[in-house]
């Protein structure tokens, strides 16, 4: 049998059963237009009325969108009624695929999960092929809300009696999430609020710096922290009763007088050295064993992946990665030396211990690495009884408080009092963090900025926090640094928006490379290193050297069409737009700077004038 | 045999023999998925890695065994004795197998089919949702969670109308560029071209019209600037502000700007926030009450204006109900039907070897 439905097949079914029109949501753009491709060769042909139908829907569209007419597709769209809708395509493609899903025209759609998010059109039916999505390089199950945003589209209010969600399986499908989804409750949500560097200087410039713990507090973040607080307090509420028939003793704290004792009698006990102690060497090493770091073992080298104690005897134990690719349990004392090289590691919770990715460029890394590394030096502790107080000693022997009349008392109440005090200190320390964490993260922001010079000492806008606080979208802070740094001094449009493109672009979808100037390439490397610089205070951009030759062609080249500009690259039509309009959107900030930075939004302006042609300016 | 090979070997079985497996070995075994399985199974096999292979090999036996003398599954969908109980999403279930399924025969493939159709035209009747979410605009802000395709457009509409006659200002704000161009191209047709103004990162027309469709990103900026004191944008005549797709308040990398705007959003605005079918409202509209002057009201329902119904299509083109009852059987996830069942698990064995990732 095959491992899913073929897409021809699947229409003729949806058509047989009077189930279209119908969206059908695929893993990837490949998938769709593989698909879209499986009809090119198959006999299917509409009748005669509704592919005038179709004709005349897109003769209406191109009136306002004429890139749409020498589209390759439309032919087949209008000879099977079928039709691809993803990132990949044009805006205005999309919207004549919106236009011709809502006339009724077509008959089935093939799109991307990421439509489900996006522009609404719904349809009678919508079939499901996948249970997880890629995030980021990963796949992850489709949660209960996206399920029902994908299900969600079937049924048209008005056009429809009933919508039908139906699930056709393919090799990565798991039924159970897709059932779950379908009849469960969407997920809750949660804020993402993240304090960044144009939030911290806009809110000093409206307000004095007192006033933005306030501010902070009003944050639906701050709400939800309130809310962990309102059930910890709850909890302590429940520990301060437990306490209280404990109450007040002879002595006001009479806990901690336990306690002392009670550590005093433990340190006086005679004790053997205890088999299960390790070595001071082997002690002091194992804050060091962590994952990612480099070792080196009796015989060649390895990297940790975990750290952890063997069942029954507590040993401490490592699980390496050696030179040659096996995974090794031993124990700690293995290694011999630490090196002082860590590499990033991703850990899972089950073997082995880090995603395969990882292990894949850990394995890599090991081999590369050089023959001489730095070693870390790690003191060792001896361990070293302090001294106790010789008052206590003495009353050791007929401690505590013979005479006390709740003496009895104290020591059986002594274990489940002090548990029960630790944990009410411990809830009390995590109401704490949760009530100023956001606070302390807006703290950071300021001394980041204050070293940076965009504030001054008392946390007021210096002249260049100023003008820095305008630029307010992703990589801010690299961005004012360049500027600052002269980069831009008297910088060419094509240059300009190339370097922009290159820190806005965040899709790391392969692209072909066509290659840049040299002036562009010297700049590039210079924001590069800037960007590396700035890399502890801030997530450095992909910088792709390929979109930023990319637009720098299309800003210089006036001659250039689009067809030809498409040419030059790998990058899919979509992608190409969505890089264009964030760069005209990335150069508008620097647009806004024109008072203090005449030159550098002169050039802004004209870089946004020259990328406006074609397809780019005939669009929304 | 090594631990890649062992998981190789799990890999290959059905999901089925990996829980029979997993009896005993890994509690609470049924709610993972097949890779979690395989990796809980190799993780609990570290202490007695032999016990389970053996275990292992007996269960592929016993499968295979069982396979060359497995009577012919029946096949047809049962004909329809009872009606099906009416599917309500909040009805309590204790006495969930007497009350759904078991008992009650499973839906035909016909009764699921039945009843597709166009409804007849009839003149729009607004919801009783939808009027009760604008009676509540009148005087506070309303937070609107339902499913979607419900017709919360509708209450964006009536909302700027009635907003505009009384000479307010109105901006409604979506996520996506996408879908305010769409907007825009919609509210023009409806309130007159020179009505309707856009302002989004790269496009800025009619910017003086009484209705600003924007990105929220803009409206953030906008706000900025007036507290920051340098721009006019008319915040004073602002009335209505409408945050369209408002789930995108938990969006990893641009929620913030939500969070933003609706701290920094002008009181004497009233807000407007539409959102797809999420899991705690009730938590913004408790949030808003306490950070704005107006307290706010919640609208919520999860039924859906255009019933539901799953299915199940099989790579042989059948094509058969996914649950036992017509509609979603909500919170009864387990209630699959029979036909489904049996083919579901059938394609997992058959695609069984290929699908190790």
């Amino acid at each position: 049998m095959p491992p899913s439905i073929h897409p021809v097949d699947l229409v003729a079914t949806l058509r047989q059963r009077n189930l279209t029109p119908a969206i059908i949501f695929l893993t990837s753009r490949r998938a769709c237009d593989e698909a879209m491709q499986s009809f090119e060769r198959s006999q299917v042909v509409l009748p005669k009325p509704q592919q005038e139908q179709i004709a005349r829907v897109l003769t209406q569209v191109t009136e306002q969108f004429p890139s749409i007419a020498e589209h390759p597709l439309i032919d087949t769209v209008q000879r099977i009624g079928v039709a691809a809708h993803h990132a990949g395509h044009l805006p205005s493609w999309k919207i004549a695929v919106e236009e011709l899903m809502r006339t009724g025209s077509l008959d089935a759609v093939f799109a991307t999960t990421t439509l489900a998010a996006g522009v609404d059109f719904p349809a009678r039916t919508v079939v499901v092929t996948q249970s997880s999505i890629r995030k980021a390089r990963d796949f992850t199950d489709l949660t209960a809300s996206e399920i029902q945003q994908l299900a969600g589209r079937a049924g048209r209010r008005g056009k429809d009696l009933v919508g039908f969600a139906v699930i056709t399986p393919s090799p990565y499908i798991d039924l159970t999430v897709l059932t779950k989804g379908l009849t469960g409750q969407p997920e809750a949500i949660h804020s993402q609020f993240v304090i960044s560097y144009p939030m911290v200087l806009n809110l000093l410039k409206a307000h004095p710096r007192e006033q933005i713990q306030s501010i902070l507090a009003k944050s639906f973040a701050q709400f939800q922290l309130n809310q962990r607080t309102a059930v910890l307090e709850t909890k302590l509420d429940g520990l301060r009763a437990e306490m209280e028939p404990f109450g007040p003793r002879v002595c006001s704290d009479w806990i901690t007088q336990w306690q002392v004792f009670d550590q005093a009698r433990k340190r006086k006990k005679p004790r053997g050295p205890s088999a299960r102690q390790e070595s001071p060497d082997v002690a002091a090493r194992l804050h060091f064993l962590t994952p990612g770091r480099v070792v080196g073992l009796v015989r060649g080298r390895g990297i940790i992946l975990r750290q952890y104690r063997s069942k029954g005897q507590h040993a401490p134990m490592v699980t390496l990665l050696r030179e040659g690719g096996s995974l090794n349990e031993c124990p700690a004392s293995i290694v011999t030396q630490v090196f002082d090289r860590t590499f990033d590691c991703e850990e899972t919770s089950a073997y082995p211990w880090c995603t395969p990715h990882t292990l894949e460029q850990l394995t890599h890394h090991l081999m590369e690495l050089p023959p001489r590394l730095p070693i870390l030096p790690i003191l060792t502790h001896q361990h070293e009884d302090i001294p106790l107080d010789s008052s206590i000693i003495q009353t050791l022997g007929d401690f505590a408080c013979p005479s006390c009349p709740s003496r009895q008392a104290c020591q059986r109440d002594f274990p489940r009092a002090s548990r029960v005090r630790q944990e009410i200190q411990r809830h009390m320390k995590s109401i704490q963090a949760l009530q100023t964490s956001l606070w302390h993260r807006f703290q950071e922001r300021i001394d980041v900025l204050e070293r940076f010079g965009y504030l001054n000492a008392t946390a007021q806008l210096t002249a260049d926090g100023e003008w820095a606080r305008l630029i307010r979208i992703d990589h801010s802070l690299l961005i004012t640094e360049l500027i600052r740094a002269e980069a831009f001094g008297a910088i060419d449009p094509p240059l300009l928006a190339a370097v922009m493109a290159s820190i806005a672009h965040d899709d790391d979808r392969p692209g072909s490379f066509p290659r840049g100037s040299t002036g562009l390439v010297t700049l590039l490397f210079q924001v590069r290193k800037l960007a590396e610089s700035l890399a502890p205070h801030e997530d450095p951009p992909m910088l792709r050297a390929d979109v930023a030759a990319l637009t720098e062609r299309w800003v210089a080249d006036q001659t250039l069409t689009w067809i030809g500009l498409a040419r030059l690259t790998t990058m899919a039509e979509g992608d190409m737009f969505r890089l264009f309009a964030r760069t005209i959107e990335f150069l508008s900030q620097l647009k806004t700077l024109k008072h203090t930075h005449p030159s550098l939004a002169e050039s802004a302006d004209r870089a946004i004038d020259a990328m406006r042609r074609g397809v780019l300016e005939e669009l929304p | 045999m090594t631990t890649k090979e062992l998981e190789q070997v799990l890999l290959q079985q059905p999901v089925s023999l990996l829980h029979r497996l997993a009896r005993g070995r890994i509690s609470r075994h049924f709610r993972s998925g097949k890779r979690k399985l395989v990796d809980l199974l190799i993780q609990a096999s570290v202490e007695n890695r032999p016990g389970l292979e053996s275990d292992l090999a007996a269960l592929i036996e016993e499968q295979s065994h069982r396979h060359q003398t497995a009577p012919p599954v029946e096949t047809g969908a049962k004909p329809k004795t009872h009606p099906r109980p009416a599917a309500s999403p909040a009805a309590p279930r204790p006495h969930k197998a007497e009350e759904h399924g078991h008992h009650e025969p499973p839906v035909s493939l016909h009764e699921w089919l039945s009843g597709i159709g166009v409804p007849q035209a009839q003149p729009f009747v607004p919801d009783a949702w939808q009027v009760d979410a604008l009676a509540r605009l009148a005087e506070t802000d309303v937070v609107v969670s339902v499913p979607t395709g419900s017709g919360k457009t509708y209450v964006a509409i009536e909302a700027t109308r009635r907003a505009m006659q009384d000479n307010r200002t109105v901006i409604y704000t979506s996520p996506l560029k996408a879908l305010s161009n769409t907007k825009f191209t919609e509210f023009s047709r409806l309130f007159g071209p020179g009505q309707v103004g856009i302002l989004t990162g790269d496009r800025r027309e009619h910017a003086q019209a009484p209705l600003l469709i924007m990105t929220t990103e803009i409206l953030r900026n906008l706000l900025y600037d007036a507290a920051g004191g340098e721009i006019d944008v008319r915040l004073d005549t602002l009335g209505l502000v409408i945050m369209d797709e408002s789930q995108y308040l938990a969006d990893p990398e641009r929620g913030v700007v939500w969070e933003e705007t609706l701290i920094f959003c002008p009181s004497q605005a009233r807000l407007l926030l539409l959102s797809a079918s999420i899991g705690n409202p009730q938590d913004i509209a408790d949030w808003l009450t306490a950070i704005r002057p107006t307290p706010c009201a919640l609208i919520r329902h999860t039924k859906r204006s255009v019933p539901l119904r799953a299915g199940y299509l099989h790579p042989n083109e059948k094509l058969t109900p996914l649950f036992r009852t017509a509609g979603i059987p909500y919170g009864q996830p387990h209630l699959l039907h029979p036909e489904a069942k049996r083919l579901f698990t059938e394609y997992e064995e058959d695609t069984g070897p290929s699908r190790s990732r």
